[in-house]
């Protein structure tokens, strides 16, 4: 039995906290000004009331990451559960990994002059733990699935406001919000 | 710089290999030259750190016990305590930004003078000085007085460990001075719920997932209290339907099933309507009305005479028959609960407002109810020795005449007969306060785990205020505001380098805070600093000052331990909670189960002479609210990246949060030329804020919303324009109302021509 990890992160559950990004820049200690995790707003036009529901994203985890395929130094590897790990020590900081992820995954760190990414905590999960941003999700928002044996018929995998690459095949699951009635004064 | 064991030796060991491939084993990766091997990363191994227990002693419903990782004497990283069923394993944002703050370049390293306050002109000064400087200070002022009355304390909420109390402890062994007594924060809900229940007494938030009917009634818990949602997703899960009332459409709304923007300051309205709906439709628990409370048949009297749903509907703007629909659900479902926000008793009106919604709840039969109850906040948990605080006056210490003393919510010293007692000032009020004091003036201000230009209200006249006061001592770990307007300030530790013990306003659970690093730099905790005084004091004048000069941080821990806590908590010493945070062993997890309540009555009081007694009606009667002096209310409520001026200014934290705005309705906006993004100014007759605005539907077309927050880079304060205007109630316990913070009206306009 194969295992393929994935962020599943449900819309309808999340709150915006950004507790998911802190909790991953404390535990693998990120520059002040980096971030592996953020958390976007939706568009008004995907759902009405303006930064109340939001897509938390990180590294997609790929089946065909563009990274791996664009990075010269062989700094990418994927490994048999699913996790595309960057190796910070031999980028060589060309930025051709952040030029070709259309999710915004890889950054560039200016003072150390490398890429770096979301690891999926894989030291963590080697270790029987979740990853950081899991344990810090205080409504279950944001979960690690098994791809090969998730089964939510709820679930999509190009939410509005997400670039569809099937050709990449990103890992991450979303559920979509649902809306309040409102009634207004 | 810190690493992890896991991080660094990945690191470590790929610089070497690089190396070794340098000196000569070229082409050790297939296909190319000078590529090492990409190396898998060791697994995390937590048997590497040392590991404490802390718990994050903000003003937070959630008070987090947190679990912190060491590694050569550095905090390597913090996570939730996974033993607290409530923090469950995971913090907030805030929390998570903990490692930073600790080793923040930002941080007041040492004792510094600043030569001219506000000139930015500072200089490091030794302990030794600094003492020297504020001891003389102190000694000048009771020569010259005859009492040290001129001698001022401002603090509340900015670390609630129970040792900090020892600030307090500080003053009195001083002497009588004066206090700054009250709290901007909830003191109009907790007089409410002493009128109608005797005491303020929330059942246990964990069991919010019994409820069949939620209200969430002017609170906004995913941002302010993150870890009570999956209560209510659990109990949504089950079945419960959740109601938001508030008058922004809130991220707690956005997870609702209902949301009712109400017109703010008319919730009153609202809640008598629904009462009125209850009688109307047959729906009151005659029992609990007949048997468990007083005053009953006076307030549906007074709900027949005064009341008509259809009134409540146009008060408040929400339709009368989703009042009536709601109502009936609520009934219904038992049992069924409304959580009453903070945010909501900040008016004029506030304390009014919280004893209708009481009524409501309590007319319902939910009162004493597992999964129901009118949820406000308890201090149930916070039976402390008060060690710290408790210290006597020097023998011959001369104050204000009579035992008035001062008075707050967390004052659990009780009261003793004395001759004399401390000068109390409305902490509300403490620019006007600052400015009116005479006999003798307020001459000196200590503040400690407070940040009154953040958090005090009318900040010009707060300037005006503090250029009366001869020294200023500020004791922190930032330069905020009020440090530039401070002569000396005083490095205080974080809650990583001190002990000390910490319990929740919210819910149930008891947290130990271990020293797990020492003091950075030069910084000490408040009741180091007390010890230190209390040397310079005795120093110069012996018998000056009571506080001890040698303490323990350990023992004085231990010292607000008691057996009424440990038999509460289940534990048998305080060291069990080494091993995680404990809860009290709760007969249920209804208050008022037994339905006795701490009224002068022993009922719940729909009228209750104490109230009439002090100035407000004895029934919950509505109280129209404060009337507008410019065209937009404004509303200034919390931010889940910062609580007050805590948190924002991290570097951490600008990742995620880098610029605040003025959040205003695109018809507004339109009408005032406003586009989105565009600089503008928000002004009324007290100051002006200078920010960008963000158009958004979640304000009403009349209001303006701007979370309170410090920027370390940005002149964005909103207290600027939020004044001192008093809420009804709060001054029964917490000796001053509280402050009408929701009741504040602004305009607006394109600034610097719009697009700066």
């Amino acid at each position: 039995m194969s295992t393929r990890y994935a962020f599943l992160m449900d819309m309808d559950k999340c709150i915006g906290c950004r507790g998911c990004g802190m909790a991953c820049k404390n535990f693998n200690q990120l520059a002040p000004d980096m971030v592996w995790r953020q958390v976007y707003p939706l568009d008004e036009r995907i759902y009405p009331h303006r930064d109340r529901a939001f897509l938390s994203l990180a590294c997609n985890h790929c089946d065909d990451p563009a990274c791996l395929a664009a990075c010269p130094a062989g700094s990418y590897t994927k490994r048999p559960d699913g996790i595309v790990v960057h190796h910070q020590e031999t980028c060589i900081g060309c930025t051709n990994c952040i030029r070709s992820c259309p999710y915004g995954a890889p950054r560039f760190n200016k003072v150390e002059k490398h890429a770096e990414k979301c690891s999926l905590c894989h030291e963590r999960l080697d270790a029987g733990l979740t990853p950081a941003c899991v344990q810090a999700c205080p409504t279950g928002a944001l979960t690690l699935i098994d791809l090969d044996t998730f089964d939510n018929a709820n679930a999509v995998q190009y939410p509005a406001g997400y670039p569809a690459m099937p050709r990449l095949n990103p890992s991450t699951r979303f559920i979509l919000p649902r809306m309040p009635r409102v009634l207004r004064g | 710089m810190k690493t992890h064991e896991h991080l660094a030796g990945r690191r470590g060991f790929l610089k070497g290999l690089l190396a070794a491939g340098a000196a000569g084993v070229l082409g050790s990766g297939p296909g190319s030259l000078l590529r090492p091997h990409p190396a898998e990363a060791a697994p995390f191994d937590p048997s590497a750190y040392e590991v404490f227990r802390n718990a994050c002693p903000r003003n937070c419903y959630d008070t987090c016990s947190i679990k912190t990782y060491v590694r050569d004497g550095v905090v390597q990283f913090v996570e939730g305590a996974p033993e607290s069923t409530f923090t469950n394993g995971g913090l907030c944002v805030k929390g998570y930004t903990y490692p930073r703050r600790i080793y923040s370049p930002d941080r007041i390293k040492y004792p510094m003078l600043q030569e001219g306050r506000g000139s930015g002109n500072w200089r490091r000064i030794s302990w030794d000085e600094a003492m020297s400087r504020i001891a003389d200070k102190i000694l000048e002022i009771k020569k010259r007085d005859g009492n040290l009355l001129g001698l001022g304390l401002t603090k509340y909420s900015g670390n609630f460990g129970i040792t900090n109390y020892g600030v307090e402890g500080m003053m009195s062994s001083l002497g009588y001075t004066t206090r700054f007594v009250g709290t901007p924060c909830w003191p109009a809900g907790i007089d409410a719920q002493n009128y109608d229940l005797g005491d303020m007494w929330c059942n246990d938030p964990e069991d919010l997932v019994k409820a069949r009917y939620i209200i969430v009634w002017g609170a906004n818990p995913a941002w302010c209290s993150m870890h009570s949602m999956k209560y209510l997703y659990a109990a949504r899960e089950r079945g419960a339907r959740i109601l938001v009332i508030d008058p922004i459409f809130t991220q707690t709304a956005a997870k609702a099933d209902e949301f009712w923007q109400v017109r703010p300051g008319t919730d009153g309205a609202l809640a008598l309507g629904m009462a009125r709906h209850l009688l109307d439709a047959g729906l009151v628990d005659r029992d609990f009305v007949q048997n468990a409370a007083v005053g009953y048949e006076d307030f549906a009297a007074y709900l027949k005479t005064n009341v008509t749903v259809e009134w409540a509907a146009k008060t408040s703007g929400i339709p009368a028959d989703a009042i009536r629909a709601a109502t009936e659900e609520f009934a219904a479902a038992k049992p069924a609960t409304v959580w009453i926000g903070y945010g909501m008793q900040r008016h004029t009106n506030g304390g009014s407002m919280v004893r209708a919604i009481d009524a409501f709840v309590a007319m319902s039969g939910n009162i004493g109810v597992e999964g129901g109850g009118a949820r406000y906040g308890h201090l149930q948990t916070w039976g402390f020795n008060y060690h710290a605080m408790i210290q006597k006056q020097p023998a011959g210490s001369v104050g204000v005449r009579g035992a008035s003393g001062p008075k707050g919510e967390f004052d659990f010293a009780g009261g003793e007969a004395a001759t004399y007692s401390d000068r109390t000032l409305n902490i509300n009020k403490t620019a006007q306060e600052i400015l009116d004091a005479r006999d003798p003036e307020l001459r000196m201000l200590w503040i400690a785990c407070k940040n009154p230009f953040a958090q005090d209200f009318d900040r010009n006249k707060l300037e005006k205020a503090f250029a009366k006061l001869e020294m200023v001592v500020s004791v922190e770990q930032f330069f905020t505001e009020t440090v530039r307007h401070s002569d000396i300030v005083l490095p205080v530790t974080t809650l990583f380098e001190e002990w000390t013990i910490n319990a929740s306003y919210w819910h149930y659970w008891l947290s130990l805070n271990e020293q797990a690093i020492k003091p950075m730099h030069e910084a000490k905790s408040n009741i180091e600093i007390a010890a230190l005084l209390s040397r310079a004091m005795n120093a110069r004048e012996p018998g000056s000052c009571t506080f001890p000069q040698e303490v323990d941080g350990k023992e004085w821990m231990i010292k607000e331990c008691n057996k009424g806590i440990y038999d509460l908590f289940g534990i048998s010493s305080w060291e069990e909670l080494r091993k995680g945070p404990a809860k009290a062993r709760l007969a249920s997890s209804a208050s008022w189960h037994d339905r006795t309540f701490k009224t002068p009555s022993g009922k719940y009081e729909f009228s209750s002479a104490l109230c009439a007694r002090n100035g407000f009606t004895a029934l919950p009667e509505y109280v129209e609210g404060r009337r507008p002096d410019a065209p937009f209310r404004l509303m200034t409520p919390h931010i889940q990246f910062g609580l007050h001026s805590q948190f924002v200014n991290l570097d951490w934290m600008e990742a995620y949060y880098p610029e605040p705005f003025v959040y205003i309705h695109p018809a507004s906006a339109r009408k005032k030329g406003i586009a989105d993004g565009d600089m503008v100014r928000v002004f009324n007759r007290i100051g002006e804020v200078r920010v960008r605005a963000r158009l958004s539907g979640n304000v009403a077309e009349d209001c303006v919303v701007m979370y309170e927050a410090w920027f370390r880079k940005l002149n964005y304060n909103v207290q600027n324009v939020v004044d001192d205007c008093a809420a009804d109630m709060g001054a029964m316990k917490t000796g001053a109302p509280g402050v009408a913070i929701h009741d504040q009206f602004v305009d607006i306009a394109p600034a610097d021509g719009g697009r700066a």
